[in-house]
């Protein structure tokens, strides 16, 4: 049985530890051993049950996103991220080359985890991407621009592209490993599960085989049934840090609505205003798969929760919170399968939008006509498969050897002498 | 010989790693094997290209509000994660499959607290090591850290039981025999290695804790040398960007006194404009013993690390002391007479007038010398070889 080691580096989203989780349990319950290396521990109290058997901390940047008000491209977010200099990259990729030849998977999924990636290129380990799209981007010299509603300068692009190329070829020259042609290479793995549909893909349209599905689960977390009553019947995941939060709650509380809500660590007293006998306020992620088949809106950030629920063919209200989040609400808007709010939208403003995507019934045809365009699609089929393919992997040589490097000597070994 | 790790959590300013890397190198002389783990990133690679395995350090998630002003050393940690039970539950995870991952045997905390109760939750061994600030004393409530202002007990013990019972509650009842009780016992190690002169301790005088000193290379930077004959050589050691540094260095140019200012990250073009007459600026580190050993004062915001310098080369400080830990120890300097403070939360002086005075005050020259007396034949380099021998025994007691 193999060693998989679960990377979760950028992005902080709770979908991140919720997928990766899925698919280890289901790795876990046939025998393999598993880690999670995160970036956020806080969310594993959250996991329904966490299937990892040991936990570590991933090397990540402590400062993220500095002098980066705007990021266009993956380069811009991987510069503000650590790939700002040889120096500091080397150190956060000597951290992940530690870990690996430490623990010593034989295969790493990386969720958003490009320094994972180029940790495990250099040591010559399989690896995967798993993610809703996002974080995989196509392998294209300078990578593409995801900002979709302003122009981004072509120099722009390169101009980034080029700085966090020069970080990664820096810090492999630490390593005695030869440079990468471009920077998309970090992303090279044995295989993309890109867990998305083309209309939601970040990037747009790519090759249709190259899509997995989304990543959600409808027979995990607490079992919930809807209140008793008449009301139309929403359902809520979103943070609490939500910049409409108190907007949102009076809308609901003051409907006639009946209300399922995942909202972790909301305070006691917003959940006394929002908690009634037909508004449950849950501290743990609810059991989907008996809500949706009568749920009326799906109101999240626009994670893979949003991307997922949209294929039992649930209309949609978005609350994007960032930048990956808006592209996503943006597409589904443009699908017709629901609405999406700015972050100073008022109280008013939520209401009329909730309404509209509740009783103009051509957003839930339009979200069921968007889940029927993908007949085989079935959370628990996308994750088997993806499992499935893991385990043909780990059957398999590595397909990647170890980068090359400088000197034409051996290449770095995969256990410390 | 034992499998070591070094851990560094909190404290931004870069002497933790000054400190604790060569006491690393030190031990992994000594035949141990050495491993580090920083929470900061961008500190990784100094330890890395030492030939070191290199972790990030399990990180809390940093609180939206914090207490400006802590009322003691709960408090401290309740503002930095430590009021945050599911970060400190996912974090203590994290250290427990990292020691037992590397098979620590002993850890070397450097204001690491998370780790230390990772450690303690482990039964490893574990010697603190810094300059004092992050080992408060074994106080039942953990004392208040301005003296000067009373608090009632009560509101001390408040934050140590929020502290503790946080932390309890994330251990959870498996491991509750070993979990901390008191907040004191967030602390316990089988050694405290105080980097430091008493004369610069926050806490002391203190009964637990061994001073080895203070410790380190201090010539890695930009190597200067007085050039005149002035009656005064006023050395300099600020932060560019203190909101005091610009008048500082306006009542340098009106003194009579050669003066050079180090301000690391000043940058070249404004060093170079600020530079005049008597005095010169650098943007750069410097090389301190050749410069303390002929100043006739020294200003700095009393960092640890260049007062110590100062303090063993019998030089007189002014001192601008920016936070918390650095007034705790301007005031210790200033009460064993070597220093004269100005606090952070008073109006601006007349930085001339108390810089002049201070130059003519025979009286602070003598409580500098008398200090630097005491800590005679003091040598820095041997302080960090102290370090890990100590380490090294209680590793293989």
């Amino acid at each position: 049985m193999g060693r998989i080691a679960f990377a979760w580096e950028l992005g902080a989203e709770f979908g991140h530890a919720v997928a990766c989780n899925e698919i280890a349990r289901k790795l876990r319950g046939r025998g393999h051993q598993v880690a999670f290396i995160f970036r956020e521990l806080h969310q594993i109290d959250f996991l329904a049950d966490c299937a990892a058997d040991e936990i570590f901390q991933a090397p990540v940047s402590l400062v993220e996103g500095k002098g980066l008000e705007n990021p266009a491209s993956l380069a811009d977010i991987l510069v503000g991220c650590g790939y700002d200099s040889p120096q500091h990259l080397a150190g956060i990729l000597g951290g992940w080359i530690a870990w690996l030849r430490r623990w010593k998977p034989d295969m790493l999924v990386s969720d958003f985890s490009p320094t994972a990636l180029l940790a495990a290129s250099v040591l010559g380990v399989r690896r995967v991407n798993y993610g809703n799209g996002f974080g995989i981007p196509p392998r294209m010299s300078p990578l593409p621009a995801f900002r979709f509603d302003e122009p981004v300068p072509p120099e722009r692009l390169a101009r980034s592209d080029a700085h966090a190329l020069a970080s990664v070829n820096g810090a492999l020259a630490r390593f005695g490993v030869a440079p990468l042609p471009m920077l998309a290479q970090v992303f090279a793995s044995d295989e993309d599960f890109l867990a998305t549909f083309p209309e939601l893909d970040s990037y747009g349209s790519r090759p249709r085989t190259g899509y997995w599905g989304p990543r959600y689960s409808v027979d995990q977390g607490v079992a919930t049934r809807w209140p008793a009553g008449a009301g139309k019947r929403v359902a809520v995941y979103v943070k609490r840090n939500l910049a409409q939060m108190d907007s949102l709650i009076e809308v609901l509380a003051g409907s006639t609505h009946r209300v399922a809500a995942f909202i972790p660590e909301l305070e006691p007293q917003r959940v006394a205003r929002l908690r009634s006998a037909s508004r449950i306020v849950s501290e743990r992620p609810m059991r989907l798969g008996p809500l949706l088949p009568g749920c009326d809106v799906f109101v999240s950030h626009g994670g893979n929760v949003c991307v997922g629920t949209l294929m039992a063919g649930v209309p949609q209200l978005v609350f994007p919170s960032q930048y990956e989040q808006y592209i996503t609400a943006r597409r589904v808007e443009q699908l017709g399968a629901g609405l999406w709010l700015q972050p100073q939208s008022t109280a008013a403003e939520i209401r009329a939008a909730m309404e509209r995507v509740l009783y103009d019934p051509s957003y839930a045809l339009n979200a069921r006509a968007y889940a029927r365009r993908y007949p085989a699609y079935s959370p628990a089929e996308a994750q088997r498969r993806v499992m499935k393919r893991i385990e043909e992997l780990l059957a398999e040589p590595p397909r990647h050897r170890a980068l090359p490097r400088l000197d034409g000597a051996p290449v770095l070994p995969r256990t410390p002498s | 010989m034992a499998r070591i790790l070094c851990a560094w959590e909190y404290g931004a300013d870069l002497g933790h790693v000054r400190r604790l890397v060569p006491v690393a190198e030190a031990l992994r002389d000594l035949g141990h094997e050495v491993s580090i783990a920083f929470r900061d990133s961008a500190h990784l690679e100094a330890a890395r290209s030492r030939g070191f395995d290199a972790y990030v350090a399990p990180l809390l998630r940093i609180p939206p509000f914090v207490n400006p002003a802590p009322a003691n050393f709960s408090d401290v940690l309740l503002n930095i994660g430590f009021a945050d039970l599911h970060s400190i539950s996912g974090a203590l995870r994290a250290w427990r499959s990292l020691l037992e991952l590397l098979g620590t045997q002993l850890i070397v905390a450097d204001y690491a607290p998370t780790a230390m109760v990772a450690g303690r939750l482990a039964g490893t061994r574990m010697v603190t090591i810094g300059t004092g600030f992050a080992l408060p004393p074994p106080t039942d409530p953990l004392p208040a850290l301005r003296p000067w202002a009373p608090l009632e007990e009560g509101v001390l013990r408040a934050h140590d039981d929020r502290l503790v019972r946080t932390i309890r509650e994330a251990i959870g009842p498996a491991g509750a025999g070993r979990a901390p009780v008191r907040a004191r016992d967030i602390f316990a190690a089988d050694a405290h290695l105080l980097c430091t002169f008493p004369e610069l301790d926050p806490f002391a005088p203190r009964d637990t804790g061994e001073y080895v000193g203070p410790q380190g290379d201090a010539s890695s930077g930009e190597d200067l040398r007085w050039q005149g004959t002035a009656a005064h050589r006023i050395f300099a050691y600020l932060k560019p960007r203190n909101e005091r540094f610009d008048a500082v260095v306006a009542a340098l140019h009106a003194l009579d006194a050669e003066c050079i200012v180090a301000a690391p990250g000043l940058g070249h073009e404004r060093a170079s404009a600020l530079s005049g007459g008597g005095v010169r600026v650098v943007s750069a580190p410097v090389n301190l013993d050749p410069l303390l050993a002929e100043a006739s004062l020294c200003i700095t915001h009393a960092g640890p690390g260049v007062a110590a310098r100062a303090l063993a080369a019998a030089v007189p400080m002014a001192l601008l002391p920016q936070h918390l830990e650095q007034f705790l120890i301007a005031r210790r300097i200033e009460q064993s007479g070597a220093a004269s403070v100005v606090r952070p939360d008073t109006r601006q002086p007349d930085f001339h007038a108390w810089l002049a005075s201070l130059l003519a005050d025979a009286s602070l020259r003598e409580g500098a010398r008398r200090v630097a007396e005491a800590h005679r034949g003091h040598s820095f380099g041997e302080a960090t070889r102290r370090a890990a021998e100590r380490i090294s025994q209680v590793a293989l007691a």
